[in-house]
């Protein structure tokens, strides 16, 4: 209230909860600790280690700063915890990788970590059978933690953040505007966390139903709910080769990508909540259409039978726009109109609100209204044109936003194909790379399409890209909003 | 505790963060957009745009779980109708804000009961009564009884002349051997501060004691201050809150209420028959000179005008009248009072926000108190038996750092406890806490 009080930026409280963040990362690490004592594997220090480690860092910077523990965050606080928060999170995430030997090269493991956090799902590694089951789980951990968002997690189990918690949800979660479903944000943190792990259980006992062993099936439940792409396997799910199991893959990546308060509605018996959502009957309009100029597609070009190329079309259809990016074929076999759909697709995203990333469906289509509502206004200047979503007009700031968020999109993309190309990778592959890290898809196009790795590419790149898959995930503004004097100065 | 509160205004806004402070669950319906995603970044509610008028608006805030329905909009007609619709809906406890300055007695209290508002909270009223309740006790900026006089809470805002300015709280524990007072909060700028045995004290802090009887004095002493008999009031300004203030005070004491319309003055003058009504503007200083300033005990500003209380009231500082009280519509200003040599700075609609909270409360404490610029409340508990607080001494309990136990009541006997003291069931404690802690503090006595 008063100008006098305090410092314009509390590093106590950032630190304090940066600790707090750490210490459940570390938690979450001994996940992996059944995993590796029941398959034998020798990575028990190594997990064990990477544990202790991370609790301990926590711990030491929750309790140096605990003066500041109950302190008050405010927007500024709010973006460096997130950004920090993820940014420390992948640092200590890679202890298991490089501890283990899995990955012994730093950057490649930072790109492993972020990727998974981001729920990216690309992956540089080659050969992910010969990898101790143990770090397996860890890489599908991480995705799992980062799907939902490690500070809505914070929010509902523990009873801090209680008053600056909302600066860190808006500042987390994706998507143009925020629905609370509950008056109390840990209560709505709660109920999305419930429905996350619910999602993550009933896949699990699907998968498992369908043939799949209990440790593939709670690492691929981890990856789709998350929308991560993680497999246990080096071919993707197209190594089972099991209709069922496709089936079951392509319904939860479909609701993973559904806007979480529809779900919660649609638990809650409220339909008129979801009739009136705009965004989820164009999210499946957009699948339908997309599948029906992918199939024929794919016919054409492959010589496929219709039933083969229905399947493995919805399939990378659904799984592309999720921005999960499993595989069960390779796209850029189906020539390039399906190598183009399939890079544009990578841009829309799925609902907001929902574990995906990409650019969000409800954008676009708040892009496309606007545009439209352009031309009305050419012919009738003073005519108030309301914007309308889900029944209601969109306030015209937020619309101001969408489009500062658009153009910041356009640079970013456009900036980092020329840095990708300053590395010296070629212009497709340079496309693919940054389109499929900035929405946090898995495969691109080019060199680092479905069925390859980026395990060739430039240490350089593989960290520019992991910086990407952040921008990415935290919607570009939460991160780069570091890079600008405003946050460093009062005015 | 579910609760809708219609109108975010001020005294909406400021309610729906006492509340969420706590926990509850807030639902905050305003037709006002901006004014909604503005709260909805800084308080932990759920905000609905629409008309709480309007019975689907109603639903969709899910009034039949509704424990409490609060309707504070700027017009009270809209506010019965919400209440008297609401309560039809389902609401199981209306309240309703007023903004008329006609005194509910209990007899309009039971009409409005019989058509669904269980409390009308009128801030006017509230207001006046405030303004009255520090007129009665000069030398504090701040006063509640408890226990019908027994035990007293007060401000004081401290000079150089006070023996305690530059002491540590240890230090200054000499001056009471018998422990009938201690001090419980004080306010620096618009910090709160929990005083601890290593706390300095400094000038122009407000200590907020609480003592027995018998020991006020004693206070006072030790503070350098005392107790001025106050005869001549003059109130700046025929507001609602001014007349009503002028009519409760007319009759115990000599009130010159100066108003600047004309038409009005005259009306005031036909309606306040023991009041003085002068027709003057409040800015000029000669007329406020003719009509004897320097003489006055006490000098309240009330007029619609923020800037023009605060200094009107400095004005008459520099003439030697030794209570000012000012009435601020900008909250952000009460902060400032004592900072600039105000006494007291009164605002309507935090006085109105803090009544309807504490109305919340009753049933639950016994009593509760607000302090003005203080996010503290003052609540008596009767101890339950078996409650958390009779099973430790004092220091063991474990008790909330935003809180802490400052006086407890045994039958006839008072105590100002320390460390080692131990709580038996039908004490009555009186605890004082920040708001954000009371949830907390209430489990102790259950």
């Amino acid at each position: 209230m008063s100008p006098r009080s305090g410092k314009m930026i509390n590093a106590g409280v950032v630190v304090n909860i940066l600790g707090t963040l750490t210490f459940i990362n570390g938690m979450m690490m001994l996940l992996a600790l059944p995993f590796a004592i029941i398959y034998g594997d020798k990575d028990i220090w190594a997990i064990l280690g990477s544990a202790s480690i991370t609790m301990a860092a926590g711990a030491i910077m929750y309790f140096t700063t605990k003066s500041n523990t109950n302190a008050e965050i405010k927007k500024r606080e709010g973006f460096l915890i997130v950004t920090l928060g993820w940014l420390t999170m992948s640092l200590f995430g890679t202890l298991p990788y490089m501890l283990s030997g899995a990955i012994p090269n730093f950057a490649d493991a930072l790109f492993e970590t972020v990727s998974g956090f981001t729920t990216t799902g690309a992956s540089i590694l080659d050969n992910i059978e010969a990898q101790p089951h143990s770090i397996l789980f860890w890489r599908s951990t991480t995705q799992w933690i980062g799907g939902m968002g490690i500070i809505v997690l914070t929010i509902a189990i523990l009873p801090l953040l209680g008053i600056g918690g909302m600066e860190l949800f808006v500042a987390e979660s994706p998507g143009p505007t925020k629905d609370k479903i509950h008056p109390r944000i840990k209560e709505t943190a709660k109920r999305l966390w419930a429905i996350y792990m619910a999602l993550t259980l009933i896949e699990t006992v699907m998968l498992m139903l369908c043939g799949m062993s209990f440790f593939d099936a709670i690492n691929h439940s981890f990856a789709t709910i998350s929308t991560g792409g993680f497999s246990t396997k080096q071919a993707s799910v197209a190594f089972y080769d099991s209709v069922w199991i496709e089936m079951v893959i392509i319904l939860f990546m479909f609701l993973s990508g559904t806007n979480f308060t529809v779900l919660y509605f649609l638990l809650k018996g409220r339909k008129e909540k979801i009739e009136n959502n705009d965004e989820f009957r164009w999210y499946v309009g957009w699948i339908l259409i997309l599948g029906a100029l992918i199939v024929p597609a794919i016919v054409v070009s492959s010589g496929e039978p219709i039933g083969m190329a229905l399947r493995q079309g919805f399939f990378q259809v659904v799984s592309i726009v999720t921005t999960t990016g499993f595989a069960t074929a390779d796209y850029q076999l189906w020539g390039s109109f399906a190598t183009m759909l399939f890079f544009l697709m990578m841009f829309s995203g799925a609902s907001a609100g929902s574990t995906s990333g990409g650019f969000k469906i409800v954008r676009i289509v708040l892009l496309i209204k606007n545009g439209l509502a352009e031309f009305k206004r050419r012919l009738h200047p003073r005519a108030v044109i309301p914007i309308m979503m889900n029944r209601s007009s969109v306030p015209s700031t937020i619309i101001d936003n969408l489009l500062a968020f658009t153009i910041l999109y356009v640079v970013v993309f456009v900036v980092s194909i020329l840095v990708m190309t300053a590395l010296n990778m070629d212009f497709m592959t340079a496309m693919g790379a940054v389109a499929t890290s900035l929405n946090n898809v898995g495969p691109g196009v080019g060199a680092v399409g479905p069925a390859n790795s980026f395990s060739q590419i430039h240490d350089g790149a593989k960290v520019f890209l992991a910086f990407l898959m952040l921008l990415g995930r935290l919607e570009l503004f939460t991160v780069l909003i570091l890079f600008t004097p405003y946050l460093w100065k009062r005015y | 505790m579910k609760i809708i509160i219609a109108g975010a205004g001020e005294v909406g806004y400021h309610l729906a963060s006492m509340l969420a402070d706590e926990e509850q669950d807030i639902y905050l319906v305003d037709r006002n957009e901006d004014r909604l995603s503005y709260i909805q970044s800084k308080i932990d509610v759920f905000t609905i745009r629409g008309d709480a008028k309007s019975i689907s608006v109603l639903n969709e805030a899910k009034i039949k779980d509704c424990d409490l329905l609060i309707a504070v909009t700027s017009n009270e007609e809209t506010n019965f109708l919400i209440c008297v619709l609401g309560k039809k809906l389902g609401a199981k406890r209306t309240i309703a804000r007023f903004t008329n300055s006609e005194i509910i007695d209990f007899g309009k209290k039971q009409i409005f009961e019989e058509i669904g508002i269980d409390e009308v909270i009128s801030p006017v009223e509230l207001a006046s009564k405030e303004i009255i309740r520090l007129i009665r006790q000069s030398a504090f900026t701040d006063d509640f009884e408890f226990e019908g006089g027994r035990l007293s809470v007060f401000g004081i805002a401290l000079d150089e002349n006070s023996l305690i300015v530059n002491k540590t709280i240890k230090e200054s524990a000499y001056l009471n051997p018998n422990l009938t007072f201690k001090p419980i909060a004080l306010l620096r700028g618009d910090q709160t501060i929990i005083p601890k045995g290593d706390t300095v004290l400094q000038t122009r802090d407000i200590v907020y004691f609480i003592a027995t009887k018998e020991s006020i004095n004693q206070v006072l002493n030790i503070c350098g201050k005392q107790c001025f008999p106050i005869r001549n009031i003059m109130i700046l300004g025929g507001s609602k809150i001014g007349v009503l203030t002028a009519k409760l005070l007319q009759q115990n004491f000599n009130v010159v209420l100066i108003e600047r319309d004309k038409q009005r003055s005259i009306a005031l003058a036909e309606q306040l028959k023991k009041t003085l009504v002068v027709n003057a503007d409040g800015r000029d200083v000669t007329s406020l000179e003719e009509e004897g300033i320097e003489n006055m005990d006490a000098f309240i500003a009330a007029t619609a005008d923020s800037e023009m209380n605060i200094m009107s009231c400095l004005v008459a500082k520099s003439y030697g009248v030794k209570k000012t009280i000012a009435g601020v519509e900008n909250i952000n200003y009460i902060n400032l009072s004592h900072n600039i040599g105000i006494d007291t700075l009164i605002n309507k609609k935090i006085i109105a926000a803090s009544n309807i909270f504490r109305y919340i409360r009753k049933g639950q404490v016994s009593a509760i108190a607000n302090l003005h610029g203080v996010d503290a409340e003052i609540i008596e508990f009767v101890v339950a038996p078996g409650s958390r607080v009779t099973q430790k001494s004092i220091r063991d309990l474990d008790f909330p750092k935003e809180a802490h136990i400052a006086a407890v009541v045994r039958g006839m006997e008072t105590f100002i406890p320390l460390g080692e003291f131990e709580i038996v069931n039908g004490d009555k404690v009186i605890v004082f806490s920040l708001t954000q802690a009371i949830h907390k503090i209430e489990k102790y006595f259950q």
